[in-house]
């Protein structure tokens, strides 16, 4: 039988499939960043207390 | 002539761009993912370690499947046609229009006729009504009773009147100002390019190919040839036999060994390993986007190109964009043309007027006078005088003669914004006689894509007594100016656009790189270290948050899909004919309407051990 030509909406699933996982890509990564810029920054709380009451005593 | 290249998904234009900065977050996370631990470990952090781990194994896995994803895209090949009478122009769009005989027209635009009282034998104006008839008839026009009106002296216009075909009918009711390119004429070409027996792939050697002729090469198989000439063409992408390998004689991996001779310069129609007859597996996805007026169909088009810049022809990089090449036909630029001999008895011309070539047709709105401009034409001529002296000798000289010693003629400069009339767009040429023209009334394709019908003022008056005659301004061309063209204006799409976010990838993964950098190289756990690493990572979360608000913008823009008005489908599964099952599944797929203005794109895949990539294209493209 012939096929028949169809009035379609056209998507790039491709593209759009692509950016969604990017975006929860960054999005995720940032998550990390954060948990670590905290480890980091008790870190340096941490040592510059020390150093405080080393100084202190 | 439209060519057949090859294609694959997201491997050209800004979406090559978008999907290779893909490609390198996902990669440079990778790597950051496994310093982090090392990172943590060092600074003795077991207890953040443990709430990390599961993100980093997360991440991992979405980092491996964004590449995953790339790489299947990326696999995929097609062939890809595309036809284009717009803005490539491969394919060329007609003119609709016939020449006819000028007629007059009422100020509405209807055509006059005249028509003989039965009484007097007197022939009388009458306007045309309908159509159909009532006036004139077939019968009234081939008897006589009824003759058109037309203009004095006669001339030979597009979309005159035809006395032997269609007089009844009002020809610039049918016609449209802009190139067409109908529905049917894209389905032609789809098929006519399947048989084009040069259409071939094309290889050329390379520098370093054999000298040789005759030597034995190898296609991608590693099947040998014989044959070889280093002047001539092939079809197929072929290699040396290779070097061996390090530890002696044989080659273990001919594939690794090898070097191509060869480079592809054509793609040449559908093939499988150079042959364009052949039974094999193929499927094809066709798009037209089609409608029944210009300017729908050039927003439909304008967006269509935008979702698919990985196409080359469509990337806006592509020299002009599309739609400056649009707007180029919707709305010309102006241009600069310098009037000399307009003769003042009959007026100057000024800003608003519409003037018109008489032979060659341009016709153009004045904009703007350039009033230092304004000169008396030099309109020097020579004469001979005879003087005669005293003993009557006559001695005959030629003496200069101003022939516009009150300056009646002048010269001007006017810039005006063309206008396009039933066969597009005309220039002025030198020497033409310009005439300031009068609108009577709009041409059309069937009330779409109108356009103004001008005549020269007061031609309806040149067989009038001379007290009742109008005159219009008159001139004549001098010289049309090279025009600097305006600044174009930018392709929109929701205010965004891939290549809008690239820059500012490249600066993130310049910040990434060096963040990695600095947790490879970090050993020391020194307060003025950590500070450093807090800004670092202060500074990407701020670039990472500026980046999910670019994506989600553009994303609006993507999931917005093409409006389903004007644009058509046929998905054509695959099947074992080859080319030529192809080539039949578009003619005789049905459906499809016949639109006047059309543009089209077709995409081949062969099938590659049982499974067919344009499947994948149909699920990329959510074609049924």
């Amino acid at each position: 039988m012939a096929q028949e030509w169809k009035e379609t909406e056209i998507k790039r699933s491709d593209v759009t499939g692509l950016l969604e996982n990017t975006k929860k890509l960054a999005g995720m990564y940032s998550e990390l960043l954060k948990m670590k810029r905290k480890g980091w920054e008790n870190i340096l709380e941490k040592q510059q207390k020390a150093e405080k009451e080393e100084n202190n005593g | 002539m439209a060519e057949w290249k090859p294609y694959q998904i997201a491997a050209a234009g800004e979406i090559q761009n978008l999907a290779d900065s893909a490609a390198t977050l996902a990669t440079t996370v990778k790597e950051t993912l496994t310093l982090a631990n090392l990172g943590m470990e060092a600074v003795k952090l077991v207890a953040q370690l443990q709430t990390i781990n599961p993100l980093l194994i997360a991440l991992d896995a979405l980092a491996e499947e964004i590449l995953s994803q790339l790489a299947n895209l990326k696999e995929a090949g097609y062939y890809y046609l595309f036809i284009d009478p717009y803005y490539l122009k491969n394919v060329a769009a007609e003119p609709a229009f016939t020449y006819g005989f000028e007629q007059l027209r009422d100020e509405a635009g209807r055509r006059l006729f005249l028509l003989r009282n039965s009484d007097t034998g007197e022939f009388e104006q009458r306007t045309e009504s309908g159509p159909p008839g009532p006036f004139p008839t077939q019968a009234q026009l081939d008897t006589g009773e009824a003759k058109p009106l037309l203009a004095t002296p006669r001339k030979i216009i597009p979309g005159g009147y035809n006395p032997y075909e269609g007089s009844t009918v009002d020809p610039l009711a049918s016609i449209s100002p802009y190139p067409q390119f109908t529905t049917k004429q894209v389905i032609d070409e789809f098929t006519k390019a399947f048989d084009d027996k040069g259409d071939v792939p094309r290889y050329k050697a390379l520098k370093n190919a054999p000298n040789k002729t005759g030597t034995i090469v190898y296609d991608t198989t590693g099947t040998p040839y014989s044959g070889w000439d280093k002047s001539k063409e092939f079809g197929l992408e072929l290699f040396d036999i290779g070097k061996d390998q390090e530890d002696g004689s044989v080659i273990k991996d001919f594939k690794a060994a090898r070097r191509p001779i060869n480079t592809k310069i054509a793609a040449g129609k559908p093939n499988i390993l150079g042959q364009t007859e052949f039974d094999g597996g193929s499927a094809a996805i066709a798009i037209i986007i089609a409608a029944p007026s210009f300017t729908v169909f050039t927003d439909t088009f304008n967006a269509f190109s935008k979702m698919f810049s990985d196409i080359p022809e469509m990337a806006a990089s592509t020299g002009k964009n599309l739609l400056d090449s649009f707007a180029e036909i919707l709305t010309p630029n102006p241009i600069t043309i310098k009037l000399t001999q307009v003769d003042t008895n009959y007026g100057k011309f000024e800003v608003g007027d519409v003037i018109g070539g008489h032979k060659y047709g341009g016709q153009a709105e004045i904009t703007e006078i350039n009033a230092e401009s304004i000169v008396a034409t030099s309109m020097s001529t020579r004469k001979t005088v005879v003087i005669t002296d005293d003993v009557r000798r006559q001695k005959h000289v030629t003496i200069d003669v101003d022939a516009n010693p009150d300056e009646r003629w002048i010269d001007m400069e006017v810039t005006a914004s063309p206008i396009r009339s039933v066969d597009g767009l005309n220039s002025f040429i030198v020497g033409d006689d310009v005439y300031e023209m009068e609108k009577r009334g709009e041409g059309g394709n069937d009330g779409t894509d109108l356009f103004p019908v001008y005549f020269i003022k007061g031609q309806h008056t040149t067989t009038a007594p001379g007290t009742n005659r109008i005159y219009p301004k008159c001139g004549k061309v001098a010289m049309e100016k090279l025009e600097v063209l305006p600044d174009s204006t930018p392709p929109d799409f929701g205010g965004i656009q891939i290549k809008d976010i690239i820059p500012g990838w490249g600066a993130f993964f310049q910040i990434l790189e060096n963040f990695v950098k600095q947790l490879q190289g970090m050993i020391t756990d020194s307060a003025a270290f950590i500070q450093d690493m807090i800004d670092t990572i202060k500074s990407v979360e701020k670039f990472l948050e500026d980046l999910v608000k670019i994506i989600e913008e553009f994303l609006e823009f993507f999931q917005i899909t093409l409006p389903s008005t004007g644009v058509y489908a046929l998905h054509i599964p695959d099947q074992n004919k080859g080319n030529e099952g192809i080539k039949s599944a578009i003619k005789s797929a049905g459906g499809l309407p016949d639109m006047a203005y059309a543009a089209g794109v077709l995409f081949v895949g062969t099938e590659i051990s049982g499974t067919n990539p344009i499947e994948l294209l149909a699920d990329v493209l959510k074609i049924s």
